[in-house]
C-alpha cells in the first residue's frame, strides 16, 4: 500500500452521512448506466464495436493525425501539437497574449486539469472561469474536481449554500439545488458575454471531417463557443477516430455509460471557426506516446472519460476523488497516472484497488482495467518493507517446514505483541484491519486431535 | 524536431501492427415513428407537440409564445417563418446579427434537420442554427421537426447528414433542454442554455 495514499484517503474521506451520500450519489449513476445498458438491444455489441474501433484508432494514430490536421486545416482551423503539459501551457497563453485576451470562459476538460492550465493562466494576470457547474463550485472552493463527469460529487448541497452565499451573494441558508444553479447561471451569463476567448477540451475529434465534438448537459460548451471571436481546444492525441460512422458507435455509448442517458442535451461537431471567428486545435502527447508503445497498457488510452468505472468502484465511492491525489481518479485514473502523471506516488496508485473486476465489466470500450491493475503493480518499485516482507512470506511458504516454523513462531509471538503483531513496518496491509481470535493451536494440530477422537 | 514532428515519430514506432478496421456496425432495427421520438424526448425533459399538420403549427407555438413571454422577443429562423406564417409574434432573425445582441431573446423558433427516435435528439444545421448563439442564449426554444426526417437512430443519422452539413463550423444535435445534475447529483433544467425544449412534429 501506498502510506501517503492512505493518509491522503484517511483525511479526506467524507465521513457519516456525507460518506454515504457521496456512495449513494455516485452508485445512483452506476444504477442508470445498467438500467440503459439493459434497454438498449444494441449495447454490448456497441461495447465490442468501440473496442475494435478504438484499437485500430490507436494502431493507425499517425495517418489519423496527420489526416486529422489537414481536414481541420482546410475547414480554416488551425492545428498546433504540444509534447508535454508545459509547452501546452505556452501554447495556450501564446495564443491569448496575441488575441489579447483577459477574460477566458472554460468548459470541462480533463487534459487542462492534468496539465495544470488554470494556474499558469492566471499568473499571467488571465481570469479564468470554468463554466460546467461542478467545475464552477470547485473552482469557487479552490480545490480540484472529484469526479470526472460530476466535479463536485463530493459536497452537499449545504457546502454549495455556503460557498455561493459568500461567492454570489446568494440567499444565506439557500441549499435548493435549483435556486444555486439559477444564481450560478445568472453570474456566469454575465461573464460569458463579456469573455475574449473559450477553452474547451474535446470529446473526439474527427480525422475524415477535421470536427471537433463537444458534448455537454449544460449548453455551457456551447454557449463558450459561439459568443467570443477566439476558441482553443485542447485534447489528448488520442481523441481522434477516423470517421462519422466510428462517432456514432462511441456517441451511442457515452452518455449511457456515463448517466444513462441515451445522448447528452448537447452534442456539437464544430468543424472549422465560426464566422469572423479563429480557431485554434492542440493536440497533447504529454506521456501518451509512451504508453502507446506500451502493448500492455495501450487500450488505456481508447478511454473516452465517461466516469463509469468511478461510479462502481467500492474503492472510489468510499474514498471520493481527492484521496488519488491526481487528476484523473478511480481505476482509469489509477491505469493512467503511472504513465502520464510523473513521481513514485503515481506509480503506488494502482494498489488502491480491490481488483473485484467491476471496472472492467461496466467499461464502455472494453479497457481491461483490473488487469491492468495487477499488471502495474508488478512493475511498480518496492521499498525495503515490501523486499523483505516477500522473502520471509516465501520462507514460510515454500516448504512444509518453514510453514510450520512460521505458523508455530506466529502462534508464540502474537499473545506476547498484542496489536503490535499485526501493525508493524512488516505487515503494512494489517495496519488497518483488525486481527481475529487467537485459535490457541494450529489447524493441523487441531484435525490431528479431531481425527484421533473419531477413532474407535 | 518540432514538437508536431516530434510526436508523429514517436507514434510510428509505437504503432508496429496495424490491426483491420471492424465492419460496419449493424444496428438493431427499430421504428422511426414520432411516438417513439416523443417518448425519448420527454424522458429527456424535452416537450413533444404534435405530430401537427403544417397549417395547424402556426397557432400552436403562437399560444405558447402567449403563454410564455406575451411581451418577449421571439425569432424564427426563415425557415421556420415559411411555415409559421406571418400572423405571431415572431420576428425574423436579424441577417449579420452579432451573438451578443441575441441575449434578450425570449423564444427561438427553428427548424429541425433530423429528429433521432432513439434518444429524442434533434440535429440543427449550421445553416439554420444561425447565429450559432441563438438557440443557448434564448431562454426557450422551439424546434419544428419534419415526421419525414425521423431517423431510427445515430448509425442512420450520421449516415444521413443534410449535403454539405459538416462544411459548415457547425451541427448540433440537440435533446432537451439544458440541464445539470452538479449537485448532489440532483436534475435541474436550465444550467446554461434554453429552459425549456419543445419539438413540434409537423406532417406534411
Amino acid at each position: 500500500m501506498s502510506a501517503a495514499l492512505d493518509g491522503r484517503a484517511a483525511r479526506l474521506l467524507p465521513r457519516g452521512p456525507r460518506l454515504s451520500a457521496h456512495d449513494a450519489a455516485v452508485f445512483a449513476l452506476r444504477a442508470k448506466r445498467d438500467a440503459a445498458a439493459r434497454a438498449e438491444p444494441d449495447f454490448e455489441r456497441l461495447r465490442e464495436q468501440a473496442q475494435q474501433i478504438k484499437a485500430h484508432a490507436l494502431d493507425h494514430l499517425d495517418l489519423l493525425l496527420e489526416r486529422f490536421e489537414a481536414s481541420a486545416q482546410r475547414a480554416g482551423a488551425r492545428v498546433h501539437f504540444a509534447a508535454d503539459a508545459a509547452e501546452l501551457r505556452r501554447v495556450v497563453l501564446e495564443l491569448l497574449s496575441q488575441a489579447g485576451a483577459r477574460r477566458v470562459v472554460k468548459s470541462k476538460s480533463m487534459l487542462t486539469e492534468e496539465c495544470g492550465l488554470n494556474p499558469e493562466l492566471e499568473r499571467h494576470g488571465i481570469e479564468v472561469v470554468d463554466t460546467d457547474l461542478g467545475e464552477r463550485i470547485v473552482q469557487l472552493a479552490h480545490e480540484p474536481p472529484s469526479h470526472i463527469i460530476m466535479p463536485a460529487i463530493h459536497r452537499s448541497r449545504a457546502d454549495i449554500g455556503a460557498l455561493f452565499e459568500r461567492e454570489l451573494a446568494s440567499p444565506p441558508g439557500d441549499t435548493d439545488p435549483a435556486r444555486l444553479t439559477e444564481a450560478a447561471r445568472r453570474d456566469l451569463r454575465g461573464r460569458f458575454l463579456a469573455a475574449d476567448a473559450a477553452i474547451t477540451g474535446a470529446n473526439f475529434a474527427v480525422a475524415e471531417t477535421g470536427t471537433l465534438v463537444l458534448v455537454t448537459n449544460e449548453g455551457n460548451a456551447d454557449l463558450g463557443t459561439s459568443l467570443p471571436r477566439l476558441h482553443v481546444a485542447c485534447l489528448g492525441i488520442e481523441k481522434v477516430v477516423p470517421g462519422l460512422a466510428d462517432l456514432a458507435v462511441l456517441l451511442r455509448l457515452l452518455a449511457r455509460s456515463a448517466t444513462g442517458q441515451p445522448i447528452s442535451a448537447y452534442t456539437s461537431l464544430l468543424t472549422g471557426p465560426g464566422p469572423g471567428g479563429e480557431l485554434h486545435v492542440v493536440l497533447v502527447d504529454n506521456g501518451r506516446t509512451r504508453l502507446l508503445a506500451d502493448p500492455r497498457h495501450r487500450s488505456a488510452l481508447a478511454c473516452i472519460r465517461c466516469g463509469a468505472c468511478l461510479n462502481t468502484c467500492p474503492v472510489y465511492r468510499r474514498a471520493g476523488g481527492h484521496a488519488y491525489g491526481w487528476a484523473l481518479p478511480g481505476p482509469i485514473g489509477e491505469v493512467l497516472a503511472p504513465a502520464l502523471a510523473a513521481g513514485p506516488e503515481a506509480a503506488r496508485l494502482p494498489f488502491a484497488s480491490t481488483l473485484c473486476g467491476s471496472c472492467s465489466a461496466v467499461c464502455p470500450v472494453k479497457i481491461d482495467l483490473h488487469d491492468q491493475l495487477v499488471a502495474w503493480r508488478a512493475a511498480a518499485p518496492r521499498g525495503w518493507r515490501e523486499r523483505w516482507a516477500a522473502r520471509l512470506g516465501a520462507l514460510a511458504l515454500g516448504s512444509g517446514v518453514g510453514y510450520r516454523l512460521a505458523g508455530g513462531l506466529g502462534r508464540a509471538l502474537w499473545p506476547l505483541l498484542g496489536r503490535r503483531f499485526a501493525a508493524n513496518p512488516l505487515a503494512g496491509w494489517l495496519a488497518s484491519r483488525e486481527l481475529p481470535p487467537h485459535p490457541g493451536s494450529s489447524f493441523r494440530a487441531r484435525f490431528a486431535a479431531r481425527a484421533r477422537r473419531a477413532e474407535p | 524536431m518540432s514538437a508536431r514532428d516530434e510526436i508523429l515519430a514517436h507514434v510510428r514506432g509505437a504503432v508496429a501492427h496495424r490491426v483491420a478496421a471492424p465492419a460496419p456496425f449493424e444496428p438493431a432495427r427499430r421504428r422511426a415513428d414520432f411516438a417513439t421520438f416523443a417518448a425519448q424526448l420527454a424522458a429527456a425533459g424535452g416537450a413533444p407537440i404534435g405530430p401537427l399538420a403544417a397549417a395547424d403549427a402556426g397557432a400552436r407555438v403562437a399560444e405558447l409564445c402567449r403563454v410564455w413571454a406575451p411581451e418577449g422577443r421571439v425569432l424564427a429562423s426563415d425557415a421556420a417563418l415559411l411555415c409559421l406564417g406571418s400572423a405571431g409574434p415572431w420576428r425574423p432573425i436579424p441577417a449579420d446579427a452579432a451573438p451578443h445582441a441575441l441575449a434578450d431573446v425570449s423564444v427561438a423558433i427553428l427548424c429541425g434537420a433530423l429528429g433521432v427516435a432513439e434518444n429524442g435528439a434533434v440535429g440543427l444545421d449550421g445553416r439554420e442554427a444561425r447565429p450559432r448563439a441563438l438557440a443557448v442564449l434564448c431562454e426557450r426554444l422551439v424546434l419544428l421537426l419534419e415526421t419525414r426526417r425521423l431517423v431510427p437512430e445515430l448509425h442512420a443519422a450520421f449516415a444521413q447528414l443534410p449535403e454539405g452539413a459538416l462544411a459548415q463550423p457547425h451541427f448540433t444535435f440537440v435533446a432537451g433542454p439544458s440541464k445539470t445534475a452538479d449537485i448532489e447529483g440532483e436534475l435541474v433544467l436550465g444550467a446554461h442554455g434554453a429552459r425549456e425544449l419543445v419539438v413540434v412534429g409537423i406532417d406534411d
